[in-house]
């Protein structure tokens, strides 16, 4: 049962990457491209679907593991502060940088996508040293590895949302480019995620709790998985939206 | 202030922030189902206009209610890792249900109702807002399991220097959950009834062109906030005998408490008389300016009532965090910093306050400009022709 558990993290957390990592790397794009409003509309319908599997994963560590919650986001405090705030400022620079009219107004905001996204891929890097027990400077230097990764695979998506525009200019437009991208962002935390498996399942919750959370869970995954595979089949091509 | 006093006070204002947000949520849903619901099925292009006027508000008061939420689920863990420690192998099964089984859904529909605007045939678009409907509700009543475990550990016995979990039922039936969800759910009722009865009135008041309109929106949201305000109240009262049996001196204890619930009792009463009085002058409200005036004056105070009523339930058991069990002092973080809190306090407030302001200043713009100009379901522009 733990094993399980352990397993559904890890697919969380290795999804989170893969997906909200061209969320997270478009953002860090947008000071380098023109086509600002195409790039945003290209993640806005994602976006919901992609972060929420962040709030999946600290309700998984919550439920199923957490002595490790506890342990790991009060270990890594200020770190976890600056990834939350990160996430909010982005968040609300998505939301709010079409709802006035006025160029000041949308480029403040758009600016606080993109500082957002730098804040969120740096932390993520001081959140990853942090479980490994790596010194914090370390944690900066692989923040910036996880800045790359996220950046190559924005760059990717936009190659494949908006094929030939200046956004994504050079990269090759294929779902298999987009898949190898997907892997290249999720790579900074499967990887130590896989080292440290044994220190995660000591302390997963008993198998009591477990098994209440598997049946209140599992029957739901496929509801979970078809919408999640329904996002991308809606909103693969088409008209760019312009809500966000 | 020592850390104590500080980490509470960052869950109690992150908290109230995420209410006030949440509760509006959980109200208007329903609300833009239905309209989005009779613009299915009768293709009227007011109803339509409705739905996209309602559900802009809808998500913009929704995007405030996320991140509030993501404060308020790390935060269990970055300042009550004791809560973690001790109680997490029953506390957190309904955490993590809620946001898996619940919220992870929420978040993909609404995306989906957000941008499939002329994308989703009607149907199916209009099952995603019922969906996210659905899933709030999922959500507060998952949230409420988890709070009612704080207030009466029903289902769990103590097993060495932790709680754990043993009958999963008795979380789901505990007597501190059954009247108080239907409580909130209609306090949310009430809350979004007195929005949308407010900006009819506010738009009646300055002799709107759009007068059909904000009439039915006056009147959708007067009765909406009579039935919320009848069912709040009416779980409220039901709610004293359960208190008195697990939680004695809950109301006298400690006045903050006490005066919290008299407060709100007091409002929740005059809300019930006032809009019980609205409903049956309903005819009349689109033409008499002085009771437009008065709804739109009693609109704050619906908000009010549900952070008193939030002070009421969480100052009444302090000082215990899991009731009688572990106490809020030893349910924070060992060896959290005075420089860590303050930090986290002035960061998370910060913000939030800030971008709670921002919100609450669009949502009031979206009302004054009217259902003329509404993002959301704008028919998309043509696709740029493609020059290389």
């Amino acid at each position: 049962m733990e094993i399980l558990w352990f397993g559904i993290l890890a697919v969380l957390l290795a999804g989170y990457f893969a997906l909200e990592g061209f969320d997270i790397g478009v953002g860090l794009l947008l000071p380098f491209t023109a086509e600002r409003d195409r790039a945003v509309g290209a993640i806005a319908p994602f976006v919901l679907a992609n972060e929420v599997w962040l709030v999946g994963i600290a309700g998984v560590l919550f439920g199923a593991f957490p002595m490790l919650e506890g342990e790991v986001l009060s270990g890594l405090y200020p770190v976890v502060v600056g990834l939350l705030v990160s996430w909010i400022v982005r968040d609300a620079g998505l939301w709010f940088r079409r709802r006035l009219d006025g160029e000041g107004w949308r480029s403040f905001w758009t600016a606080a996508v993109a500082a957002g996204s730098l804040g969120l891929a740096l932390s993520w890097g001081g959140v990853i040293a942090g479980i490994t027990g790596a010194p914090a400077l370390l944690g900066v230097g692989y923040g910036v590895v996880v800045a790359v990764a996220f950046a190559f695979h924005g760059w990717a998506f936009l190659a494949w949302r908006l094929p030939g525009e200046a956004a994504a200019q050079g990269a090759a437009r294929t779902g298999r480019a987009l898949a190898l991208s997907a892997a290249v962002a999720a790579a900074p935390i499967v990887v130590p995620l896989v080292a440290l498996a044994s220190e995660v399942l000591d302390r997963a919750a008993p198998s009591e709790t477990l098994s209440v959370l598997s049946l209140m869970v599992l029957p739901v995954v496929p509801l979970m998985a078809a919408a999640q595979i329904w996002v991308w089949r809606v909103f693969r091509r088409g008209a760019v939206p312009t809500f966000f | 202030m020592d850390v104590l006093d500080l980490a509470r006070l960052q869950f109690a204002v992150t908290g109230s922030l995420h209410f006030l947000f949440v509760a509006l949520t959980l109200g208007l849903a329903p609300l833009v189902a239905i309209m989005n619901t009779r613009y299915v099925l009768g293709g009227n292009p007011e109803h339509e206009r409705m739905t996209r006027f309602w559900g802009q508000i809808y998500v913009t008061n929704y995007a405030l209610g996320i991140v509030t939420g993501l404060v308020m689920e790390f935060q269990f863990g970055l300042s009550w890792s004791g809560l973690t420690h001790y109680a997490g192998d029953v506390f957190g099964a309904p955490m993590a249900i809620e946001t898996l089984v619940a919220f992870f859904l929420e978040s993909t529909f609404l995306g989906l109702w957000i941008f499939g605007w002329h994308r989703l045939p009607k149907w199916l678009h209009l099952a995603c807002i019922w969906l996210v409907a659905l899933t709030a509700y999922a959500s507060a009543f998952w949230i409420m399991v988890a709070n009612s475990f704080l207030q009466n550990p029903a289902g769990a016995t103590v097993r060495g220097d932790r709680l754990a979990l043993t009958d999963f039922g008795a979380l789901l039936s505990n007597p501190t959950l059954v009247m108080a969800l239907p409580h909130v759910l209609a306090a949310g009722l009430l809350t979004a009834g007195c929005v949308l009865m407010s900006a009819g009135a506010y738009q009646l008041f300055r002799r709107t062109a759009e007068r059909a309109f904000f009439t039915t929106s006056l009147r959708i949201g007067a009765v909406t906030a009579f039935v919320g305000a009848f069912l709040t109240v009416g779980f409220g009262y039901a709610q004293f005998g359960t208190v008195r049996s697990v939680q004695p001196d809950k109301w006298s204890a400690n006045s903050l408490a006490g005066a919290g619930l008299g407060t709100m009792q007091t409002i929740g009463e005059l809300l019930l008389l006032i809009t019980f009085l609205l409903l049956v002058t309903i005819k009349w409200l689109p033409r008499r300016r002085w009771a437009q005036t008065v709804i739109m004056l009693i609109t704050p105070f619906p908000f009010l009532a549900l952070i008193l009523g939030w002070i009421a339930r969480e100052e009444g058991r302090q000082p215990w965090l899991v009731y009688g069990k572990l106490t809020v002092a030893d349910a924070l973080t060992p060896g959290l910093t005075q420089g860590r809190i303050t930090l986290s306090f002035v960061a998370f407030a910060g913000v939030l306050g800030l971008l709670a302001v921002v919100d609450y200043l669009l949502i009031a713009r979206l009302i004054r400009r009217g259902p003329a100009l509404i993002a959301l379901g704008e028919q998309p522009a043509p696709q740029p022709v493609l020059t290389f």
